[in-house]
């Protein structure tokens, strides 16, 4: 047995004005869960505490509560001390009790046919049954930023599995486009408190977007950056970009023992957009004895088109992509969303790391010091699409004289958001603003154009990619070496 | 004072929301308007959702619904009514269909039929299955079709009573969340409420698994029978200590998995050579219980069940569930064994129902485990979720078709109903004892009293403090524990008919085992029927024929 306090959300409708939270001291079975918590609490402390539970093993998807702000299934849970339990980010009823049936009543149903002669293939099965999974416990839509009335990931999830469903009579694309199919910004935030750990945004809302462009609902924007790939293999256009200037082939900054041969995969926005971040890239894996290949034929990666449903040439691209780098054995990328796209989209004869995977990886040298106040903010596709959170920070933490750690959250830059739904995109913006603000930080660093262009519309502040500031570090420390 | 605001009416009100109550509710909306009410979010707080393995049925050519039957009435120690039994196999395979038609994700062979795995006592394998889920997958294609349908569908809703008009069940009294009383008037109520694994401090069933339609029924005047016939799933989770009693499903053992004891023997030899683990529950419950006593069981009173034999992608394919629960608790069932222990799991007595699923007052039905005599004195695995889809169709089309009953009559019962409960809960404010407390000394009792083994000193024991503490005034301090205090109740009411069957049966039949009684017959020639319980009353059946 332990003795553990733990912070209790309460909520009375007939006597608060709004939730408060409230200590308890317990003692409960170490490592026990936090429904046993909650049953503790009820049963020897206040038998008024009000929470939902029921099957205990997972199943049900009554008890979902936050703990220590995300989501997680009470019965599931490993508690601790000091654990902080809050209801869903719902509207509560009651202690953690949240009203849950608007949700609910926003699920679709399988329309059967009439005689029940389809039948389901092993293969057609396949592909529901991961989404079938879902226990309803409503975690995902308490942890979704989306906006603009999107129904929320569980609801896609149910479109998803019905849609797929060869039994299934009725066209429901319609109705998942009214449900805001194209307000999921692909931040994978309800991947990661998915108990059953579904991958809606790949598995349901790209798959049903395939299927919206497909009945003609594709977003105007969208189908404008799809023609542009099409024409141009990039989604950028521009004039001397990265790719026409750059030379093919860049040695190890003299002095460096050489440590091996890298691939560049540059990206759209690197390329024509903001070019600095690409120079930088070279800059800093020469200095660390990189020998640096930029093959020219590389073409954009696919990953606005997979993103908004607008699929049909991602072989051609793939093709092209993995032609461009044959002969490489390691392809660097320094945009999350090329890096997330190249590892889960493509089979690859080469491995992809981001930047900052690599060089925590292989070792770095320490640029200059970097005077001022710097905060990091995760790009979904590198924390989530990647797994990448703590490499970044650590490279920081190494040359910055003051950092802030900072929780992450979508900006509302992805998943075609931010080109198809601009004001949704900046809503959502806008709420990331607020908590970067509040780090009182100056500088914003991060590994994703899409994400830097966003956040520093929304912000004001200035917005780096890693590289550039290490770059800058090197140059400064270089500096201060000729002077000294 | 309750007003008539608050007293709705509807053709059919069904109570429960599991798969035999949303079947009902399915099937009944087809005759007129249909209100649905839940304690728990619909469709959350079933067993249905909960359970695993599958639901069986003779959907293949090579099987017959004749084999289904003798499976059944064999593993239910020939305590089952064969007519419901007949009924069972002989529909199963259209509800299973049925459920196929609606989106149902069960595994299909390569050539599109229905895969089916072996579960314990049967000849066939006839138990379909999605993975370790197929109780969610059931649940939620039966919720798909409700929420599409015009059921009216009431969440977090408690039955306290049923309303009569004369002997005519006519509706019931309804508490809210909020605390609440309301009524709801009815041509028909079907009782769906699950069974009352929660009686035991070890059980897999749901919190929600308190005998609520037992007590209900039984507080009617309906009778009810078998009640001592309480099934310990032979397999539940030792460890961690909150998830003690968890269900590790049938289907460990249907794919292969082996039970040893701590020497390492697989035990079951010495009580079934030939059906091995695959024997039927009650035996392989009754196995472990008896290696745990004699010293062979581990230091947390189990036994070890084995899978590590087994391919790696068959354990991740056919049990991704268990995988992952015992992950949790860092046990790689793909290299190590699981501990287990038997869990109470599954009331096979319940309502006397008529094969409309009818009970013996006119206007109430009942289905799924709410109700009796389908599974005779031991379930086989695979057939509640079948009872639930099949039965749950039957009350719901025969409660369809009971004759509009919206009469002033009606409505006067449900004003002095209401006006009854009222005072029933107003008097809890008043009461004394902490229902959490009693549940707790009440789970106890039946656990130490009225388990695997039972005799009579045990069980009169048991009697003697379910008397008193039926007889201590529940409290509540404040709305939100009136339901538990009502639950409390049903709990102590239903606890009572358990040890009363487990007193009138002197006999081991199925899942009932008395260690005092010898006897010289079989399970197929004993001279005793159902045990029986009624308005205060209670007895078992003879069959003079074989009394000798």
């Amino acid at each position: 047995m332990s003795i553990i306090t733990v912070s209790v959300s309460r909520f009375s409708p007939e006597t608060d004005n709004a939730p408060h939270p409230e200590s308890y001291t317990i003692q409960v079975p170490a490592g026990c869960t936090v429904l046993t918590v909650l049953e503790t609490i009820r049963d020897t402390i206040d038998p008024s505490l009000s929470f939902r539970h029921c099957c205990r093993s997972a199943q049900c998807g009554s008890c979902a509560v936050r703990v220590n702000g995300d989501p997680a299934l009470a019965c599931e849970k490993q508690a601790a001390d000091g654990d902080v339990i809050e209801p869903l980010n719902l509207p509560v009823i009651r202690d953690l009790v949240c009203d849950v049936s608007p949700v609910i009543k926003r699920f679709g149903s399988l329309t059967p046919d009439a005689c029940g002669c389809r039948s389901i293939t092993d293969a057609e099965l396949d592909k529901i049954k991961p989404l079938r999974e879902c226990i309803e416990c409503l975690s995902c839509v308490s942890a979704c930023p989306a906006v603009g009335g999107y129904a929320g990931p569980a609801i896609f999830a149910k479109e998803a599995r019905i849609s797929f469903d060869p039994r299934n009579t009725e066209d429901r694309i319609p109705i998942a486009v009214e449900k805001g199919l194209f307000s999921c910004t692909t931040c994978r935030k309800c991947v990661e408190v998915c108990p059953k750990h579904i991958n809606i945004p790949g598995k349901a809302i790209e798959k049903l977007r395939e299927k919206a462009v497909a009945a003609g609902f594709g977003l105007p924007a969208h189908a404008t950056l799809a023609d542009l790939i099409e024409k141009t293999g990039h989604s950028v256009s521009g004039k001397d970009t990265f790719l026409e200037t750059a030379e093919e082939v860049y040695e190890p900054a003299e002095g460096t023992p050489f440590k091996g041969t890298v691939g560049f995969f540059v990206g759209c926005m690197f390329n024509a957009r903001v070019q600095q971040p690409a120079s930088d890239t070279v800059f800093v894996l020469t200095r660390n004895g990189y020998r640096v290949i930029i093959p020219k034929t590389q073409v954009c990666c696919g990953s606005p088109l997979i993103r908004t449903g607008f699929t049909k040439i991602i072989p051609e691209l793939q093709k092209k992509n993995i032609a461009a780098f044959a002969g490489i054995d390691t392809v660097i990328t320094v945009c999350a969303g090329c890096g997330s796209t190249l590892k889960n989209d493509y089979t690859t004869p080469f491995t992809v790391y981001d930047i900052t995977e690599f060089l925590i990886k292989e070792g770095f040298e320490i640029p200059g010091t970097a005077s001022g106040t710097y905060t990091y903010h995760d790009p979904c596709h590198l924390l989530r699409g990647q797994g990448i959170g703590n490499e970044p920070r650590e490279i920081l933490t190494s040359f910055t004289g003051s950092f802030i750690d900072l929780k992450a959250q979508c900006c509302g830059a992805g998943g075609g958001v931010r080109s198809g739904k601009p004001g949704e995109a900046e809503e959502i913006g806008k709420r990331r603003a607020e908590m970067i603000k509040n780090t009182g930080a100056d500088t914003v660093v991060t590994v994703c154009p899409f994400c830097e262009y966003h956040i520093h519309q929304t912000t004001g502040l200035p917005v780096v990619n890693i590289v550039s500031l290490m770059a800058d570090g090197y140059r400064r420390k270089d500096k201060l070496k000729k002077r000294g | 004072m309750p007003d008539n605001t608050n007293i709705s009416h509807y053709h059919v009100l069904v109570i429960g929301s599991g798969g035999a109550g949303i079947r009902a509710a399915l099937e009944a909306v087809k005759y007129g308007t249909v209100c649905i009410i839940s304690k728990t979010i619909t469709g959350k707080g079933g067993c249905t959702v909960m359970a695993e393995g599958g639901i069986n049925g003779a959907v293949n050519p090579a099987d017959s619904c004749c084999s289904h039957f003798e499976d059944t009435t064999k593993g239910g120690a020939y305590l089952n009514d064969e007519e419901l039994v007949r009924i069972l196999t002989d529909e199963a395979p259209d509800r299973i269909q049925e459920l196929v038609q609606w989106g149902a994700c069960f595994e299909v062979t390569k050539d599109c039929t229905l895969a089916q795995r072996p579960f314990g006592g049967q000849k066939f394998p006839r138990t379909c299955y999605a993975g370790d889920h197929t109780g969610h997958e059931i649940v939620m294609t039966l919720l798909e079709q409700l929420r599409a349908s015009n059921a009216e569908i009431r969440d977090e809703t408690y039955a306290v009573e049923l309303i009569k008009a004369g002997d005519t069940v006519c509706g019931a009294v309804l508490l809210d969340a909020a605390g609440n009383l309301s009524a709801v008037t009815a041509d028909a109520v079907v009782l769906a409420t699950g069974g009352a694994g929660q009686l035991y401090p070890v059980t897999t069933n749901s919190t929600a698994g308190t005998g609520d339609g037992y007590a209900l029924a039984y507080r009617a005047g309906a009778e009810l029978i078998d009640m001592e016939e309480v099934q310990f799933h032979p397999t539940g989770a030792v460890k961690p200590a909150d998830s003690r009693g968890r269900l590790i499903t049938e289907a460990v053992r249907g794919e292969g998995g082996v039970l040893k004891n701590t020497a390492g023997e697989r035990f079951m030899k010495t009580y079934d050579a030939a059906r091995m683990e695959l024997s039927t529950r009650d035996v392989v419950a009754r196995a472990i219980a008896t290696e745990v006593a004699s010293g062979r069981g581990t230091k947390d009173g189990g036994v070890y069940l084995d899978v590590s034999h087994l391919p790696a992608e068959t354990i991740e394919s056919r049990l991704p569930l268990m995988l992952s629960q015992f992950l949790k608790s860092g046990i790689d069932i793909r290299h190590e064994a699981m501990e287990v222990a038997p869990t109470a799991h599954h009331f096979m007595g319940g309502v006397r129902i008529t094969p409309d699923a009818e009970s013996s007052l006119p206007g109430l039905f009942a289905a799924g485990e709410t109700a009796g005599g389908v599974h005779g004195g031991n379930r086989l695995g695979g057939n509640a979720l079948a009872e639930t889809q099949v039965f749950g169709k039957r009350a719901g089309a025969a409660a369809g078709k009971m004759p509009a009953n919206n009469t002033a009559e009606v409505k006067t019962a449900a004003e002095s109903a209401l006006k009854k409960a009222a005072g029933r809960i107003s008097a809890f404010f008043s009461g004394t004892a902490r229902p959490a407390a009693v549940k707790a000394e009440l789970q106890q009792i039946m656990w130490n009293n009225a388990g695997i083994y039972r005799n009579e000193l045990d069980l009169r024991r048991a009697e003697r403090e379910i008397k008193r503490l039926s007889g201590l005034r529940l409290h509540a301090s404040s709305k939100e524990e009136i339901p538990v205090a009502v639950t409390v109740e049903n709990m102590l009411l239903t606890a009572s008919l358990v040890v009363s069957g487990a007193l009138l049966r002197r006999e081991s039949r199925g899942s009932h085992t008395r260690t005092d009684i010898q006897v010289p017959w079989t399970n197929e020639t004993s001279p005793f029927g159902h045990t029986w319980f009624a308005r205060e009353k209670a007895g078992i059946e003879i069959r003079e024929d074989r009394f000798q």
